[in-house]
């Protein structure tokens, strides 16, 4: 009787110790499945990127309770050039019931401080990119892993080395904390591989694809922000010129700053060479009819009627407003 | 009383969202939002958005963040964020925890892993 509970306890531990082997071979075993992406990039980074990036000049601001959200934008934000405090950022982003911030918020909240957010394709070959080129990426970890334990946690990438597989990271009160790729994969996937960018309207962040990165220009604009909105289209236009919504875009904006004739001059050229595009159309008249050329504005918003499409209600709500300019007109 | 309290927030979002001019295309123009949007719904109606918009709001406001703030937040939002926000403002990740315990556990598995991987 009283040997049995050094017997249990034996087995127990050798349980215990079976477990252990049994979940370390699966590990083993498991490597390329748990971390895809960083299984990929052994095979090595893409020819010309560099091998060891450190972004040095982000600041550090260490959170306070609960408010990594805070705190990693308002890293990013000064390394996009606007100069803000964490605790500006707390009534922003912050959300007191949840005790945390949501990403949709850091997206919106960085558009407040004129920069363009834009969130990254799920590959960690593009967290690297953008270091290289000089933007923070802000990450969001479920650092629980296992569903029950899922704690998230905002964090700055600031720099890495491929060499020897490490990640540098502005986190929480850790001003320099480096882990490796496998920990980082195993932590970020959780949240589908988030990861977010702020740049400055006039640069645009090097994983950038056009339409993603058009409708976060969009977004900008859409918070009432013209004037960098502008500079944000402007900036595409370099990269992607005679992209159509882009330009549809400047000319909403430079339309919003009260300069008709250049919002002319843009939906003119765009015409040209879409002449089958209704908001172009649609956008020209009216820009037409705003500087009281309802004679030349009829023939655009004629055609655009006659195309259809989701727009039509706007577009004839447009006709209306063009037909009845001229016939007021007439009367005079 | 909760409910009665969530419900006058509500409606006083609902009366300051009416002072915003949430649409900022000028009246005729087709604004790039509309052409721009990702997802296939880019008709749907401005009041259906505003909805959504005072909904997220007043979500927000329940969640602790001053009324008026939370309409300044949604304001930043785009409509297809303010679309996915509706109605899942409880239950979407918000981040806040700091490096914790966790971490230290993770960091041993993954060290084994990673040892693996250098071999």
């Amino acid at each position: 009787m009283e040997a049995l509970g050094p017997r249990i306890a034996a087995r127990n531990a050798r349980v215990l110790a079976g477990v252990f082997v049994l979940c370390l071979s699966v590990l083993l075993s498991g490597c390329a499945g748990m971390f895809p992406q960083t299984a990929t990039l052994r095979s090595g980074l893409p020819g010309g990127m560099s091998e060891k990036v450190e972004l040095k000049q982000v600041p550090f601001f260490p959170q306070e309770e609960f408010e990594c959200g805070p705190a990693s934008l308002a890293m990013a934000l000064d390394a996009a050039g606007a100069k803000v405090t964490p605790e500006e950022l707390v009534p922003q982003v912050y959300l007191p019931a949840r005790k945390g911030s949501l990403q949709v918020e850091m997206l919106a909240a960085a558009r407040r401080h004129g920069t363009v957010s834009y969130v990254l394709a799920p590959r960690f070959l593009d967290l690297l990119r953008e270091i290289e080129a000089g933007n923070p990426v802000i990450v969001l970890y479920d650092q629980g892993v296992w569903s029950p334990l899922t704690s998230w946690h905002y964090a700055v990438a600031v720099g890495y080395d491929y060499d020897s597989g490490d990640l540098v990271l502005r986190s929480g009160t850790i001003e320099r904390q480096v882990i490796s790729f496998p920990v980082h994969e195993l932590m970020w996937k959780g949240s589908g591989y988030w990861a977010m960018v702020a740049v400055p309207p006039e640069r645009i962040p090097a994983t950038a694809q056009p339409d993603p990165w058009l409708s976060s220009v969009a977004a900008l604009e859409r918070t009432g922000d013209v004037r960098n909105a502008r500079t944000a289209y402007e900036t595409f236009l370099k990269r992607w010129p005679e992209n159509t919504n882009a330009e549809i875009g400047l000319a909403n904006t430079l339309h919003a700053q009260g300069e008709l004739p250049r919002a002319e001059r843009v939906l003119r050229d765009a015409a040209r060479r879409a002449p089958d595009n209704p908001v172009v159309l649609n956008n020209l008249a009216q820009t037409l009819s705003d500087q009281n050329r309802d004679d030349e504005a009829l023939p655009f918003i004629d055609r655009a009627a006659r195309l259809g499409g989701p727009h039509a209600a706007a577009v004839e709500d447009t006709r209306r407003g063009i037909l009845e300019r001229l016939s007021s007109k007439k009367k005079n | 009383m909760k409910s009665s309290f969530a419900g006058v927030v509500c409606r006083l979002l609902v009366a300051l969202m009416i002072w915003t001019p949430y649409q900022i295309a000028h009246a005729g123009m087709i604004g790039t939002e509309q052409v721009t949007q990702q997802s296939s719904q880019t008709d749907r109606s401005t009041v259906l958005n505003f909805v959504e918009r005072s909904d997220v709001a007043s979500q927000l406001a329940a969640l602790g963040v001053n009324p008026a703030t939370a309409k300044d937040r949604v304001a930043a939002m785009s409509d297809e964020e303010v679309r996915y926000l509706a109605g899942q403002v409880q239950s979407l990740p918000a981040a806040g925890t700091d490096a914790w315990v966790w971490v230290l556990v993770i960091l041993i598995i993954a060290g084994v892993v990673w040892w693996a991987w250098k071999r």
